[in-house]
């Protein structure tokens, strides 16, 4: 199957994008952001189709149209997570946006807004992947340069802000960085299931891991086995591949989870032992 | 040395005539004063967090900018967020000089500081378990490790012994002691509670009634109810 060119470009976009969405994925957690990021992802339906309505690509006006909304969350620092219903409200107006946009295309071709919607791996062209490279230069260039604070201010922000971190910055950078990934993500899974991708990886690692780099190796890894697998099981079981990422995702947490109910004691039991030693 | 000159402190409005106070180093001070009267605003101020609304303070004869990275501060509400997994050690060594670029880069010093900073806060029994699995008095121990990471020359205390039963708070104060003789340096505590640490301690500052004052002598204190004693 590795000898087809739509199978080799949808496993280099795979890994890109496992490996950025795993990287990421740590900081939504530790963040708290999980909500914005969802929210990012559904405003990407409108900037897909209103871009196609003025005769950009579905990808360049989801760019556009992230980012500007990754910095207006950015711009809230660290109250985002108290903001849950202000990003609730402006979701669902830029979602009903994209409906209108949608509405207004009927008479046009919308297979690209489609693909952004549920995603289409097999459909990566040369092009695109090199995009995803640049893109994934640009994130990883920036993770480089704030790792640090970002996840100082991410832990600690009432200390970071006493030691003058620039949080308001850091949080703008990181939902740039956001918007970057949910573009990319799209390609795969669609902005329907990215969350997929944005969280699990992250949630993942948060269930076994202490400590920063561990977390991210878990995050990239579980992201990059669940797309792998899928690509393989999509094309010898003939299933759509977003749908087999999103399950093994899916999965590989409910085995995680229960990996950590299993392994911690109950302190019934606990009691219970330690009653038949002192019997 | 803490130096403010004519300061006065508030969020809008000043919430104080105007003070002067000289705090040396490698003291170790109680702050009391009812509930209100600018004791955390004072905290905020020296941090940099709220400018002074009137009069200066320099720390060390450095303006308050250019001193931030000599003060570690233990707010009276925390809001850490992380991981199931993440550890008290884990926090420690990412906060050591967390607001420099880069990427996080946990070197052997660094490891056997954040070693030592857990051992003189007792708190290297539990430094590898899930911090949200610890107790409050617990986490107390891990903030006081993780405010001594950067080898601050102040440290600020907002309410440490709140919440805290009798035997956690003797604990705390004990270690509070340890670092204070070890680490020679300028130690505020605010606290409704000094009954606990009032014999440790080498003067007081006392907010009251939109004056500030600074004595050395407890008894100035004793007819304030407000801190236990």
């Amino acid at each position: 199957m590795w000898a087809y060119d739509v199978m080799q470009n949808a496993l280099i976009a795979g890994i890109l994008i496992g490996s950025i969405c795993g990287l990421v994925s740590v900081f939504v957690i530790i963040r708290r952001t999980a909500f914005a990021a969802h929210a990012i992802s559904h405003i990407s339906i409108t900037g897909a189709a209103g871009g196609v309505l003025i005769g950009l690509s579905a990808m360049t006006g989801q760019l556009i149209v992230n980012i500007i909304a990754g910095i207006a969350m950015g711009l809230m620092g660290d109250k985002i997570k108290k903001n849950d219903m202000t990003i609730g409200i402006v979701l669902t107006f830029f979602l009903g946006l994209g409906v209108y946009f949608l509405f207004l295309f009927q008479n046009h071709s919308a297979g690209g807004v489609m693909s952004i919607l549920f995603g289409n791996i097999l459909a990566v062209t040369q092009e695109q992947i090199h995009i995803l490279l640049i893109i994934c230069a640009i994130i990883i260039g920036c993770f480089l340069v704030i790792a640090r604070p970002l996840l100082f201010a991410s832990i600690d922000p009432i200390i970071a802000e006493s030691k003058n971190i620039p949080i308001r910055f850091l949080s703008i950078v990181f939902f740039i960085i956001l918007a970057l990934t949910i573009s990319m993500a799209c390609q795969i899974v669609g902005t329907m299931l990215v969350f997929a991708l944005l969280v699990t990886p992250g949630a993942i690692a948060a269930q076994l891991c202490d400590g920063f780099y561990k977390s991210m190796l878990v995050s990239v890894l579980s992201a990059n086995i669940a797309i792998i697998a899928s690509l393989i099981i999509s094309y010898e079981f003939n299933l759509p591949t977003s749908f087999c990422i999103t399950s093994l995702m899916c999965l590989f947490y409910f085995l995680t989870y229960m990996r950590n109910v299993l392994v911690s004691t109950p302190p019934f039991i606990t009691k219970f032992i330690a009653k038949k030693q002192h019997n | 040395m803490i130096e403010c000159n004519n300061l006065q402190i508030g969020y809008s409005k000043p919430i104080n005539e105007p003070f002067n106070l000289t705090i040396e180093k490698n003291k170790w001070l109680g702050i009391i004063g009812e509930n209100g009267v600018g004791k955390s605003t004072f905290f905020k101020t020296i941090i940099g967090d709220l400018k002074p609304l009137n009069g200066n303070i320099t720390i060390d004869k450095l303006d308050l900018a250019k001193s931030n990275k000599l003060i570690s501060y233990i707010p009276q509400e925390r809001d850490i967020n992380v991981n199931d997994k993440f550890s008290g050690y884990t926090l420690i060594t990412l906060s050591y000089n967390g607001w420099n670029f880069g990427i996080p880069f946990i070197h052997k010093s660094l490891k056997q500081k954040s070693l030592e900073l857990l051992e003189l806060v007792g708190a290297i029994n539990y430094m590898h378990q899930p911090f949200c699995t610890l107790s409050g008095g617990q986490k107390k121990r891990i903030y006081l490790a993780q405010a001594l990471i950067n080898n601050p020359s102040i440290l600020l205390l907002d309410e440490p012994l709140a919440d805290l039963d009798p035997n956690a708070k003797q604990h705390f104060v004990e270690a509070l002691q340890e670092i204070h003789k070890q680490q020679k340096l300028t130690l505020l505590i605010i606290s409704h509670d000094m009954h606990e640490i009032a014999m440790h301690l080498d003067g007081f500052i006392h907010f009251k009634k939109n004056k500030v004052h600074y004595c050395e002598e407890l008894p100035c204190i004793k007819e304030a109810v407000y801190v236990g004693i």
